[in-house]
C-alpha cells in the first residue's frame, strides 16, 4: 500500500463495488455497441434499397424497427450506466471523505498544535471535492469516451478497413496536438492560478487590514496595485485564450474538415477505377461527426486529472500518517471526583521534561489553585488529566483508579473543562450549551443560571434563541467564559477543570466567574489555573509550579507561614501596596 | 417540478435584463462585439460549404460522372473553407473572451476600490467570505455572461437560422418540416431538465456548504470535541452530512445524465426521419442521395443551437443574481463623508465634547458626557474595563463613525472639516489587533510611508524594541510575513505596528492597548523611548495595564463610557478608586505570572 501511486490508490476506492461497476461497463458495452450500431444500418438502407432504387417497404420498416430499437437500447443503457457509474464514484468521495475527517479527529491534540486550521479544513474538503472530479469526470469520461472510439474504429473497419485507417491516423495527430498544447499551456495555466490566488489573497488581506490601510491613508496606493495585479491576470489569460483558440476547437475542428477531406477523396479516387457503395460514406461522415468530441474531452478533463492527483496525495499523506492516541475501552466509574498525580513526569518532544516530578492529591470536592509563570506547566497538567497527552513516567488516578481505566465518556463526562477562550459555535446559545445532546430547557437554564450566565441571556435579543456571530464576537471574553462553563456543568461533572482568563476580562464578569465558582465549591472537585489573586486568596490549597516542578503546596494561610515563593511574592506586594 | 408558463417568463425577462445594465460595457467594446458577430455570422455562411461538397461528390459517384479534376477542386474547396473557418474561430474567440475577461478585471479593480472607500460599520455587517465571493464568484458569473452567454445567444441564433433556411429554402421544406418534427419535444425536454438541474445544482451547492461549515466548526473546536468527548456524535452527523451531499451530488448526476440521451434520441428519430423520408422522395424523384447526405450533416448543426437556448438562460440567470450583488455593493455610499477643504492643522489640540454616542444599531450608548482637552505635546491616558468605551473614542476622534451628538475638535475645527486623509495623517494608530500584511518586515514597517529608507525603518524598529528580533531571522528585513512567511508571535507584531507608526512620526501617536502582548521589560523600554523620541507632540494611550500610563499628563477612567476618574497616576492613586485598586491588583498578579 505503500509506495502506491496516488491513482492507483484513488482508483481503488471506486472498485470496492465490483458488482455495480461490472453491471456499469456492462451497460456501456451495450450502449457503445447500441450507438455505433445506427449508421450501420442507414448504411445498409441506403446500399441496399435506396441507391439501388429496391422499394421493399416491409424490409425498410424492419430496418427502421431495428434502428429505433438500437437507439432506445442505447439511449437506457447510457443513462443506465452513467447513473451507476456516478453512485460508484460519489460513494469513493464519501468513504474518502468519512476516512479523512475520523483520521483528523483521532489525531492527538499535538498535531492540531502544529498544523494551521486552514490547511487542514482545505485537506477535508477542497482536496477530497477535487479528487471527486476525478471520479465524476475523469475517469468515467475517460472510459466511456476511449469505449466510444474503439466502437466507432471497429464499425468503421467492419465498413471500410482502408477509410478506417484515415480516421485512425486523426488518434494520434489529435494525441499529439494534445500533448503540445499541454506542454504549452501549463506554464500560463500555472501562471494565471498564481495570479488568481495572488488576487484573492490581496482582496482577503485588504479587507481584514482595512483598517490599518485606511488609518495610514494608503488606500489609492493598494488600489493601483490590486488593478495593476488584476490586468496582469488579464493578460496572461488573453496569451492562453490565443493559445486556446489556435490549438484547441478550432484547430481539431480544421483538422476534422482535413479527414472530410481525406475521405471524400479516397472515396472519390476509389470510385473511379472500381464501384463504391454510397452508404459507406455516409456513415463515415456520421461517425466522423462523433469521433473527435471525445478526444477533445478527454485532453480538457487532463488538467483536473492532475489536481486530483495531488490532492490524492495530500489526502494519503494526512491518512497514512501515525495515530498516537490510543481509543480505551473501560468501565471504571468516577463518583466523588477525589484526584491524584503520583511522581508524573512528562515532556512533548521527549528531550525537555515540561513536568517534572510532580505529585499531589486533590480530595474530592475541593479548591485547588495552580499558579506558576508561564511556561511552568500549569496547562501542561490540566490536559494531561484530561488524557489529551500521555505522560512518560508516574501515575495520575481519579477515585484511586488510574486514567487509563475509564471510557473516553466517563473521562468527559466527569472531568469538565472550561477554557480561557472557549470556541463559540456559529449556533444559538441554547446549541452551544447543550452541544447537540439532548438536553432539556430546563436542564440548560439550570446549568446557565449556576454559571452566572442566565441573567446575560436574557438581555440578548432573542434570550436562548440568539445565533452567535463567527466565533462568538457578540459575547464579551468574560460572558464567553460563562458560556463554556454552563456548558460544562450541564454535564455534572465531578471534576471541573478551568483556565482562569489572563486579560481583557471585566472585574464585573470576572466577580460573577467567582461567584459561581463558589457556589460549586464542596459539590465538584474545583482546579483552576489562576490568575487573580482574590481567586487564589478563596483556594483550599494553592499549587506553586515552577519550570515543571512543585515548589509549594499548601493553604495561603499555611504558604505565608513559610519561608517560600509563595510568601516572598506576597509580601513584596502588600509592601508595594502599603509604600504607596 | 412545473413551472408556469408566467413564472417562466418573469424569469426569462428578469435574466435578459443584465445585458441591458451591462449595456455600458457592451458599448465600450462594441468594436470586439462586432466583429466577433461579423465573423460568428461568416462562419455559419461557410460551414453550410462541406456538406455542400460532400453531397455533391456523393451525387458524382451515385451518378458516375465524376472526375478527378472536380474531385480535387472540391476538396481544394473544402481545405480552404477549413483555413478560412479555423481563421475567423481564432478571432470571434480572442474578442469575445477578450473583451469578456476585460469585463472581469475591470469589476474586480472597482469592487476592490469600492470596498477601500467603506468604514469600519460597513465590514462589520458583512462578512469576509460574502465579501470575497462578490469578487470572485460574482464576477465569474458576470464574466460568463458578457463572453459565453453572449456567444451561445448570437452564435446559436445565426446558426440556427441560417441553417434552417439553407435546409427548407435551399434543400427540402418538406424534408426540413418532416425532419424537425422531434426537434420541439427535445425543446421541452431540454426545458425541464435545466429546471430540473437548476434546482439539483442549487441543493448540492448548499450541502456542499454545510458540509464546509461543519469541517471548519469540528477543527476549530477539536480542542472542545476532544474535551467533551464528542467524537463519535461529530463523526455521526460529519456522515450523516457528507451523505447528504452525496445524494444531493448524485441528484444532479441523474439529471445531467438525461441530457445526452435526450439529444440521442431526438437527433436519431430526427435522422431516421430524414432517411426515411428522403428514401421516400428519392424514390419519387425529388431527391438525390447526395442531397440526403448534406442534409443530414446540416441537421447534426442544429444541436449547439438547442444547446445553446438552455445553456444561455442558465448563463443569464447566474450573471443576472451575480450583477445585483455586485450592484448592491456598489450602491452602498460610502458611510463616511469626505467634503473638509480646511488646511491641516496649525496644532493638535484636541476638544472633545460628546454628549452621547451610540452604534448604529445599538441601543447602548457606548459613550456620554465625554469632555476633554489634550493640549499638543502631551500624553493623555484613557483606561477602564473592557467594553468601557476606550476605543469608540479613538473610532471617533478618527472618524471612522461620526454623530452629531459627539463633537471632536482639532485646532478648533470640527473633524469634518478637514478632508479625511489629511486628518488621518495627524495621527499615527497601533491597534489592538496589529494586522501585518503578507510582505516582508520591511514592507510592513513602511506601510504607511513606502518610500522610507531601510535606516530610517530600522531606526523605528529599534524605538520599538524590535530592531534585534528582526536581525535575528535569517532574511531580516526582507522576511516575508504570513502564510508563505514566518509566524511572528502578539508581542513582536505589536512592536511592529508600533514601528510602523512611529515611522510615520505623527503629530499624535495612538497606542490602542497596543502593548498587552510585550512583557514589562520591554514595555518600559518602549515607552522611554516613546519619551525621548516624541519631544513636543502628543500620545494617547489605550490600556489595561495601568502601567502603561503611570506617566501620562491626564488619565481618564471610563466606566459603562462615561468619566468615571479623572487626572495624573499620583492624584488617581490617592483616592480609593477603579484605578488604585486595579493597580495594586495588577501589580500583584505581574508578580503572580512573573
Amino acid at each position: 500500500m505503500d509506495k502506491q501511486h496516488p491513482f492507483m490508490r484513488l482508483l481503488s476506492y471506486a472498485l470496492s463495488d465490483r458488482k455495480l461497476l461490472r453491471q456499469a461497463l456492462i451497460l456501456l458495452l451495450i450502449a457503445t455497441a447500441a450507438e455505433v450500431a445506427g449508421p450501420l444500418l442507414i448504411k445498409l438502407f441506403l446500399d441496399d434499397y435506396v441507391v439501388p432504387g429496391h422499394w421493399q417497404p416491409n424490409a425498410m420498416l424492419a430496418i427502421g424497427g431495428a434502428y429505433l430499437f438500437f437507439m432506445i437500447l442505447a439511449a437506457a443503457t447510457n443513462y443506465l450506466q452513467a447513473v451507476r457509474l456516478n453512485i460508484i464514484a460519489q460513494h469513493a468521495v464519501q468513504t474518502l471523505r468519512e476516512q479523512v475527517f475520523a483520521k483528523a479527529m483521532a489525531m492527538p491534540l499535538s498535531y492540531f498544535d502544529r498544523t494551521p486550521t486552514g490547511s487542514l479544513i482545505s485537506r477535508i474538503t477542497n482536496d477530497t471535492e477535487s479528487i471527486k472530479e476525478l471520479y465524476v469526470n475523469v475517469i468515467g469520461t475517460f472510459i466511456q469516451n476511449i469505449m466510444r472510439i474503439l466502437g466507432i474504429l471497429i464499425a468503421m473497419a467492419l465498413l471500410d478497413w482502408q477509410l478506417m485507417i484515415i480516421c485512425l491516423l486523426f488518434v494520434p495527430v489529435v494525441t499529439a496536438l494534445m500533448y503540445l498544447y499541454q506542454r504549452l499551456s501549463a506554464p500560463i495555466f500555472h501562471q494565471a492560478r498564481t495570479l488568481i490566488s495572488d488576487i484573492n489573497a490581496r482582496l482577503h488581506e485588504t479587507i481584514q487590514g482595512i483598517k490599518v490601510l485606511q488609518l495610514l491613508g494608503q488606500e489609492p496606493r493598494f488600489r493601483r496595485d490590486f488593478t495593476a495585479l488584476s490586468n496582469e491576470h488579464n493578460r496572461v489569460r488573453l496569451r492562453n485564450i490565443k493559445l486556446d483558440s489556435l490549438l484547441l476547437r478550432p484547430l481539431v475542428d480544421m483538422i476534422q474538415v482535413a479527414l472530410l477531406a481525406g475521405l471524400l477523396y479516397s472515396f472519390g479516387y476509389q470510385s473511379l477505377s472500381s464501384p463504391v457503395e454510397i452508404g459507406v460514406i455516409y456513415a463515415f461522415v456520421t461517425y466522423l461527426g462523433r469521433f473527435s468530441e471525445p478526444l477533445i474531452e478527454i485532453t480538457q478533463r487532463l488538467s483536473l486529472y492532475q489536481q486530483a492527483i495531488v490532492a490524492g496525495e495530500r489526502v494519503f499523506t494526512l491518512l497514512d500518517s501515525d495515530n498516537t492516541t490510543p481509543t480505551r475501552h473501560a468501565d471504571a466509574r468516577i463518583h466523588s471526583g477525589k484526584i491524584e498525580f503520583r511522581h508524573l513526569h512528562f515532556s512533548y518532544n521527549d528531550t525537555q521534561n515540561v513536568i517534572n516530578n510532580v505529585s499531589f492529591t486533590i480530595p474530592a470536592g475541593q479548591f485547588h489553585a495552580i499558579i506558576g509563570h508561564t511556561g511552568s506547566g500549569k496547562s501542561t497538567l490540566t490536559q494531561l488529566l484530561l488524557r489529551f497527552y500521555t505522560p512518560q513516567q508516574g501515575e495520575i488516578e481519579i477515585d484511586n483508579q488510574p486514567l487509563e481505566h475509564f471510557s473516553e465518556e466517563e473521562l468527559r463526562q466527569r472531568v469538565g473543562i472550561v477554557q480561557q477562550d472557549p470556541f463559540i459555535f456559529n449556533s444559538s446559545v441554547r446549541d452551544n450549551i447543550a452541544m447537540g445532546q439532548p438536553f432539556s430547557d430546563s436542564q440548560i437554564m439550570h446549568a446557565a443560571t449556576q454559571a452566572g450566565l442566565h441573567e446575560h441571556v436574557q438581555r440578548l435579543p432573542q434570550g436562548y434563541n440568539t445565533i452567535m456571530n463567527e466565533r462568538g464576537s457578540n459575547l464579551s471574553t468574560g460572558q464567553r467564559q460563562l458560556l463554556a462553563l454552563a456548558r460544562t456543568l450541564i454535564h455534572n461533572p465531578k471534576v471541573l477543570i478551568l483556565d482562569e482568563a489572563t486579560a481583557n476580562i471585566d472585574s464585573h464578569t470576572e466577580a460573577q466567574i467567582q461567584k459561581a465558582l463558589m457556589q460549586l465549591r464542596g459539590k465538584i472537585t474545583l482546579l483552576v489555573i489562576a490568575h487573580r489573586l482574590s481567586t487564589i486568596e478563596k483556594a483550599d490549597q494553592i499549587l506553586v509550579l515552577n519550570h515543571g516542578e512543585l515548589v509549594q503546596h499548601g493553604s495561603h494561610n499555611e504558604l505565608l507561614g513559610m519561608e517560600g515563593v509563595y510568601r516572598h511574592l506576597y509580601e513584596m506586594q502588600t509592601l508595594e501596596v502599603g509604600e504607596q | 417540478m412545473y413551472n408556469g408558463p408566467t413564472v417562466d417568463t418573469i424569469w426569462l425577462t428578469t435574466s435578459m435584463r443584465i445585458l441591458l445594465k451591462l449595456r455600458w460595457f457592451f458599448r465600450l467594446k462594441w468594436r470586439s462585439y462586432g466583429l466577433s458577430f461579423a465573423a460568428l455570422l461568416a462562419i455559419a455562411g461557410l460551414i453550410m460549404v462541406p456538406p455542400w461538397i460532400t453531397g455533391r461528390i456523393v451525387d458524382a459517384v451515385a451518378q458516375q460522372r465524376l472526375t478527378l479534376n472536380d474531385l480535387l477542386l472540391d476538396i481544394a474547396l473544402l481545405m480552404g473553407v477549413g483555413v478560412l473557418v479555423y481563421l475567423l474561430r481564432i478571432l470571434w474567440r480572442r474578442q469575445l473572451y477578450g473583451a469578456s475577461y476585460q469585463l472581469a478585471a475591470l469589476l474586480r479593480s472597482r469592487i476592490y476600490d469600492h470596498l477601500t472607500l467603506m468604514a469600519p460599520a460597513f465590514f462589520q455587517h458583512h462578512n469576509t467570505g460574502d465579501l470575497m465571493a462578490r469578487a470572485t464568484n460574482d464576477v465569474t458569473a458576470v464574466e460568463m455572461t458578457a463572453g459565453e452567454a453572449i456567444l451561445a445567444l448570437v452564435d446559436g441564433v445565426i446558426t440556427g437560422l441560417v441553417v434552417l433556411l439553407v435546409m427548407a429554402v435551399m434543400m427540402s421544406w418538406k424534408l426540413t418540416l418532416l425532419a424537425l418534427l422531434p426537434w420541439p419535444i427535445m425543446g421541452y425536454f431540454m426545458w425541464h431538465l435545466g429546471n430540473q438541474m437548476h434546482d439539483t445544482f442549487t441543493e448540492a451547492q448548499r450541502q456542499f456548504s454545510l458540509l464546509n461549515d461543519k469541517t471548519q466548526e469540528s477543527i476549530s473546536g477539536i480542542r472542545l470535541i476532544k474535551a467533551f468527548g464528542q467524537q463519535p456524535q461529530t463523526l455521526a452527523s460529519y456522515s450523516a452530512v457528507t451523505a447528504e451531499v452525496s445524494r444531493a451530488n448524485l441528484e444532479v448526476a441523474k439529471v445531467e445524465a438525461k441530457y445526452d440521451p435526450t439529444i440521442f434520441v431526438t437527433v436519431g428519430t430526427s435522422f431516421m426521419l430524414t432517411v426515411g423520408g428522403g428514401a421516400w422522395w428519392i424514390h419519387q424523384g425529388e431527391l438525390t442521395v447526395g442531397e440526403l447526405t448534406t442534409f443530414t450533416m446540416y441537421l447534426g448543426y442544429l444541436i449547439w443551437p438547442m444547446f445553446a437556448y438552455g445553456w444561455t438562460l442558465n448563463l443569464l440567470e447566474r450573471g443576472s443574481a451575480a450583477h445585483t450583488r455586485i450592484d448592491e455593493l456598489f450602491n452602498t455610499a460610502p458611510q463616511i463623508g469626505d467634503h473638509g477643504t480646511l488646511p491641516a492643522p496649525a496644532t493638535t489640540r484636541i476638544d472633545m465634547a460628546i454628549t452621547q454616542f451610540r452604534y448604529p444599531g445599538s441601543e447602548h450608548h457606548a459613550l456620554q458626557q465625554i469632555h476633554c482637552t489634550i493640549p499638543p505635546g502631551t500624553t493623555f491616558g484613557i483606561v477602564g474595563h473592557t467594553g468601557s468605551g476606550k476605543s469608540t473614542l479613538i473610532n471617533l476622534l478618527l472618524r471612522q463613525y461620526e454623530d452629531d451628538a459627539a463633537q471632536i475638535c482639532i485646532d478648533g475645527q470640527p473633524l469634518h472639516h478637514y478632508p479625511l486623509a489629511l486628518l488621518r495623517s495627524q495621527f499615527g494608530v497601533v491597534p489592538q489587533d496589529p494586522f501585518l500584511f503578507s510582505v516582508t518586515l520591511a514592507e510592513n514597517i513602511a506601510l504607511g510611508r513606502p518610500d522610507a529608507t531601510l535606516d530610517e525603518i530600522r531606526a523605528a524598529a529599534a524605538l520599538a524594541c524590535i530592531d534585534s528580533d528582526i536581525l535575528a531571522f535569517p532574511q531580516q528585513y526582507d522576511t516575508l510575513v504570513g502564510e508563505r512567511g514566518i509566524t511572528l508571535s502578539g508581542g513582536q507584531k505589536q512592536r511592529i505596528a508600533i514601528a510602523r507608526a512611529l515611522l510615520l512620526d505623527p503629530p499624535v501617536l495612538i497606542l490602542d492597548d497596543a502593548l498587552s502582548a510585550v512583557d514589562m521589560g520591554t514595555e518600559r523600554t518602549i515607552l522611554n523611548h516613546l519619551k525621548a523620541a516624541r519631544q513636543g507632540r502628543s500620545n494617547i494611550i489605550i490600556c489595561h495595564r495601568l502601567s502603561a500610563v503611570t506617566d501620562a499628563d491626564e488619565i481618564i477612567v471610563l466606566h459603562h463610557g462615561a468619566i468615571q476618574e479623572r487626572g495624573r497616576h499620583g492624584q488617581l492613586l490617592e483616592h480609593d478608586g477603579w484605578y488604585s485598586q486595579m493597580f495594586r491588583y495588577q501589580q500583584i498578579e505581574q508578580q503572580i505570572n512573573g
